[in-house]
């Protein structure tokens, strides 16, 4: 399978204090890849670092392409969708306006992909005209991601989707990224604290602890793993 | 009763100034969350190229158009190399910055115009004693008629830029959540750029058209409509274009109601008290203004 993204000695941080000390992943294409961490691992610097929020070291590869010295807008052209933690809609514009700035970074038309979106989340399509602040937190989820996708990314950075939301619907979107990534292969990398169900559509796992990756393997090994469980699965 | 519409035309006209220059604030506010206090000062610094590239013999219009070009890389410039570098510190930083700004920009205009200059500014619009038309007993100079339908049109080409347009849309999201506007591809310092600049050149147009009404470009030109148009940003709620437009209006019309009909009381000295008084009153009933929005948070 060929390889979508790999980072490299990826460091990381926010002022002096360094979160992330050399972080090793990879994704291949038609993954979905699951880092799980506790709170302060660095899972969501490592995304920032990624996507180009933060500044970094080392290497990001991503489609061969290092873009470890990209800022964010541009890492978004390349293809990479960031759904950031507290999903970061636009609260004052319409739902159908996050949709739209969601396309930025395509020249294309992509009136069909909106369309495409109500079709996946109806209820987006009901409230098209809402402002986004009034969603509810599954609603804004369902539209961050759907927004996020708007730019036909090759990858999805998701981070923490399920904070906040009720566990069947947190289900609900789960079943979405596994139907997406089933039917239009895109690959995701996927950051949880909570991960019995993120397990459940991984493909692949890595264990972050304190801005290092610790151990990697599939999703059953972890399941099984007894310290994992006490840790990251509450049973 | 032709009295009364003498007062609401002069009040239109002068609040259709008021609004440009709330909309430059509210351009900028929007972007950025800081009110640019060099606004005015930029604005005067503008009138004088265009003053003088018509002293140069350039016809005013396109003096005019050249100082909104002028204006806007201007505007710019000064949020790319000034602003933005300091912003990053504090927010404290950047209003040092602008008050810098202003005392920069009135002296150098002093400086390079002498000091302090009183330079004859010719009108856009025909402002003969005889051209004006009497409507309702009151008589509509062409000169207000002018900066009026500017006005209007401004305040109309704005709409249609943040709402219909992709670079608007942009402009918008950067307001509502600079973040994600960066995550969706948005390049943010070209938008804030943008924001400066845009509202540079309108400033330009507003200081054109004040020069044009009392016919001369002195530093301390939009001294007095800097502070009517804070006022009626602050009043039509600071990220909102069309309260920025209401507001800006319903101060021309009330301060010339005030000052027409209680000329003992109020006349010309008090009336941006009255103006003052009456944001006063708004504010202590709606803190965010008259269409200000009540910023959505979710925990």
């Amino acid at each position: 399978m060929s390889e979508i993204l790999r980072t490299h000695d990826l460091r990381a941080g926010y002022g002096l204090i360094e979160v992330l000390h050399g972080v090793n992943i990879n994704v291949d294409a038609g993954e979905i890849v699951v880092v799980l961490g506790a709170n302060g691992a660095g899972k969501t610097t490592m995304m920032r670092a990624i996507s180009g929020m933060i500044p970094r070291t080392g290497v990001v590869d991503f489609l061969a392409d290092d873009i470890a010295h990209l800022s964010a807008h541009k890492v978004t052209a390349r293809g990479i969708a960031h759904v950031p933690q507290g999903r970061g809609t636009f609260p004052e514009l319409t739902v159908e306006e996050n949709l739209r700035i969601g396309a930025h970074s395509r020249r294309d038309s992509f009136a069909a992909d909106i369309d495409y979106w109500y079709g996946v989340f109806p209820r987006l399509q009901e409230r098209r005209l809402q402002r986004a602040g009034s969603l509810s937190g599954g609603e804004q989820q369902m539209l961050a991601i759907a927004r996020a996708l708007m730019s036909r990314p090759k990858l999805l950075l998701c981070d923490e989707p399920s904070l906040g939301l009720a566990p069947l619907v947190t289900r609900e979107l789960f079943e979405v990224l596994q139907r997406l990534n089933a039917e239009t292969g895109l690959s995701v990398l996927l950051v949880e604290q909570n991960a019995n169900l993120a397990l459940e559509i991984a493909s692949r796992v890595y264990l972050l602890e304190t801005g290092e990756i610790v151990s990697s393997g599939t999703p059953d090994e972890y399941m099984n793993n007894d310290a994992v469980r006490k840790s990251y699965l509450g049973h | 009763m032709s009295r009364f519409f003498q007062y609401l035309f002069d009040g239109l006209s002068s609040g259709a100034i008021y609004s440009l220059l709330a909309l430059c604030l509210v351009v900028v506010y929007r972007g950025t969350g800081y009110l640019n206090f060099a606004q005015g000062e930029m604005s005067m610094f503008c009138t004088f190229l265009v003053w003088k590239l018509n002293d140069w013999g350039m016809p005013l219009w396109l003096a005019a158009i050249c100082g909104m070009l002028i204006g806007y890389l201007g505007g710019a410039t000064v949020e790319t190399t000034l602003i933005r570098p300091v912003a990053k510190r504090s927010q404290f930083a950047v209003f040092v910055v602008a008050i810098g700004l202003f005392l920069g920009l009135n002296s150098l205009a002093g400086a390079i115009w002498g000091a302090p200059p009183q330079e004859t500014m010719p009108s856009l619009f025909p402002n003969e004693p005889e051209d004006f038309q009497r409507i309702f007993g009151a008589s509509w100079r062409y000169q207000s008629i002018g900066i009026l339908v500017v006005g209007l049109v401004v305040t109309g080409l704005l709409f249609a830029l943040f709402n219909k347009t992709r670079f608007g849309l942009a402009m918008r999201a950067v307001a509502s959540n600079a973040d994600s506007a960066r995550l969706v591809g948005v390049n943010t310092g070209r938008v804030l750029a943008a924001s400066w600049g845009l509202a540079a050149a309108i400033g330009a147009l507003a200081g054109t058209m004040v020069a044009g009404t009392t016919g001369e470009v002195v530093p301390g030109l939009m001294f007095s409509y800097f502070v009517y148009a804070s006022a009626a940003a602050t009043l039509g709620g600071f990220d909102s274009l069309g309260g920025a437009v209401i507001a800006g209006l319903t101060i021309g019309v009330v301060e010339n109601m005030a000052a027409g009909y209680a000329p003992k009381w109020i006349g010309q000295e008090m009336r941006l008290g009255v103006a003052l008084l009456i944001i006063l009153g708004v504010l202590l009933v709606r803190p965010t203004g008259l269409f200000g929005e009540q910023k959505v948070s979710r925990v």
